[in-house]
């Protein structure tokens, strides 16, 4: 297939890319200039660019959109919101079928869902709040649902939360810590790549409308959050399971070689 | 009471604002683009100058459908970001209630003969950039009263305004939508968020009106 991915020089990216890299032809856009590895096609692009995004998904089978931008107000709702309105148009213009969109789980997990509840799962009613970046990726996937409702476009959104590396199971922003409190929805970089890569593939007689969410995290103990959907529909089969977070059986080797993993 | 109009230049704030100006002050806003006379020019960005627009105002009236003209990425910016940027504001401010002016199309796919109250989804076509809009507005109010940063009062108007067609039966007077928004701003039996759906009672109405006339007692005979 011919697969557009906006905001693809991201974390997300390159694992995306790695996943898919040789099963779909691949056009990777973003602001940015891709990583040094990247020797596919590549165009320059904002995602928040309605003309650009509507004119770069021509002849496309398949939008996924891994754009993100925390912080700044502006730049929150130009791309988290304003992106994912441009993704949509260029979807309806070209009647293309399928679109992946990602974001954080708190997009519909917000506060009141994750300080209360558990087994929570992709299929509750969105409760972002109003924290910045949770509520304008709530927004932008809003604006998916009501086009996917209206157009039949496919929309499958994968969410996502704590993502980290396989070789010492740090994330990209902290040091790893092992056998303490850990973020019950925790997830492998390569396997945050093959899901977008499983969302891509799944056949459309699998979907049971044309919006559907998903967790993307592995088999862990707590019940805080339910990733049986994702495994059922999807298919997705996560190589790692984060087992030196949770269990103290699983320990970082002396030797330091993380054999473990 | 103090109150903020939002989207001066618009048909809805042309019908409230002249009557709600003798039983309140009044502070009208729109972007620089609209903003004419005595009308504050705000373009609500992230910063001072919507600080400013807000500080001392008890309630915001918001024109969340058609309040403001331009492209649709114009629209679902204003009905996104610039919403987030005056309800964020304002929350700081310590602004009470926020009167969101929706509109009953979002139900127009639905069948007439459909019982269609406020506990029905919204259902906005992707192609009516205006009711998307108004839609994204809804969402934004919603978290923030869901937050519990503010109450929010979520007024779905018939339309059209003044309408002497009896086949318009979704049709509501300039009287009427006055008097909601007024009754809306002074309410006490309202809940963090609540949806209130107000047309004029006609034949054949189109929607069901019993939450304004139980929530809004002085509608209660003109529903």
């Amino acid at each position: 297939m011919k697969v557009l991915i906006l905001g693809g020089n991201g974390m997300l990216g390159p694992w995306a890319v790695t996943a898919m890299k040789d099963r779909h032809d691949i056009l990777l856009t973003d602001i940015n200039d891709p990583y040094p590895e990247y020797g596919g096609d590549f165009l320059k692009l904002s995602v928040d660019d309605v003309d650009g995004v509507v004119k770069a998904a021509e002849g496309m089978d398949v939008i996924v959109n891994l754009s993100v931008l925390r912080p700044d107000r502006q730049l929150a709702f130009d791309v988290n919101t304003m992106g994912n309105y441009a993704m949509m148009m260029a979807a309806r213009e070209h009647r293309i079928k399928r679109v992946i969109n990602t974001g954080p789980h708190f997009q519909l997990v917000g506060q009141q869902y994750e300080e209360w509840d558990f087994d929570l799962n992709p299929d509750m009613p969105p409760a972002p709040g109003t924290r910045l970046y949770a509520h304008t990726k709530a927004l932008g996937s809003e604006i998916c649902r009501v086009f996917s409702e209206h157009h039949g476009i496919e929309v499958i959104t994968l969410m996502y939360y704590n993502m980290k590396h396989t070789w010492n199971l740090g994330g990209p922003e902290q040091e790893p810590v092992y056998h303490e409190d850990m973020v019950p929805f925790s997830t492998a970089w390569q396997d945050c790549g093959t899901a977008v890569r499983a969302a891509v593939e799944v056949p459309s007689e699998r979907l049971a409308s044309n919006y559907e969410a998903f967790f993307i995290f592995p088999d862990l103990p707590h019940r805080k959050f339910n990733n049986e959907k994702t495994r059922r529909v999807l298919g997705w089969k996560p190589r790692y399971h984060v087992e030196a977070l949770w269990n103290k059986e699983t320990r970082l080797p002396p030797s330091g070689l993380h054999e473990a993993f | 009471m103090n109150l903020l109009i939002t989207s001066a230049a618009s048909a809805t704030t042309q019908v409230i604002a002249g009557p709600l100006s003798s039983s309140h002050e009044l502070r009208l806003t729109d972007l620089a683009r609209n903003a004419t006379g005595e009308v504050i020019a705000n373009d609500l960005d992230h910063g001072s100058r919507t600080d400013e627009l807000v500080s001392g105002i008890d309630a915001i009236v918001n024109i969340g459908y058609q309040g403001q003209t331009g492209s649709p990425n114009e629209l679902i910016d204003y009905h996104t970001r610039r919403m987030y940027n005056l309800l964020w504001a304002a929350c700081e401010a310590g602004v009470k209630r926020v009167v969101n002016i929706s509109t009953l199309r979002l139900f127009q796919d639905h069948e007439e003969n459909l019982v269609v109250t406020e506990k029905w989804r919204t259902n906005p076509r992707a192609e009516d950039v205006d009711l998307l809009a108004a839609h994204m507005a809804e969402y934004v109010c919603r978290e923030f009263a869901r937050d519990r940063m503010v109450q929010v009062v979520n007024l779905r108007l018939g339309w059209p305004f003044d309408s002497s067609d009896t086949t318009d039966t979704a049709r509501i007077s300039a009287d009427l939508i006055t008097d909601a928004v007024e009754a809306a701003l002074v309410s006490e039996e309202l809940i963090q968020w609540q949806d209130i759906h107000v047309q004029s009672k006609v034949e054949n109405q189109r929607y069901i009106t019993n939450t304004a006339a139980r929530l809004l007692p002085s509608l209660a005979g003109s529903l």
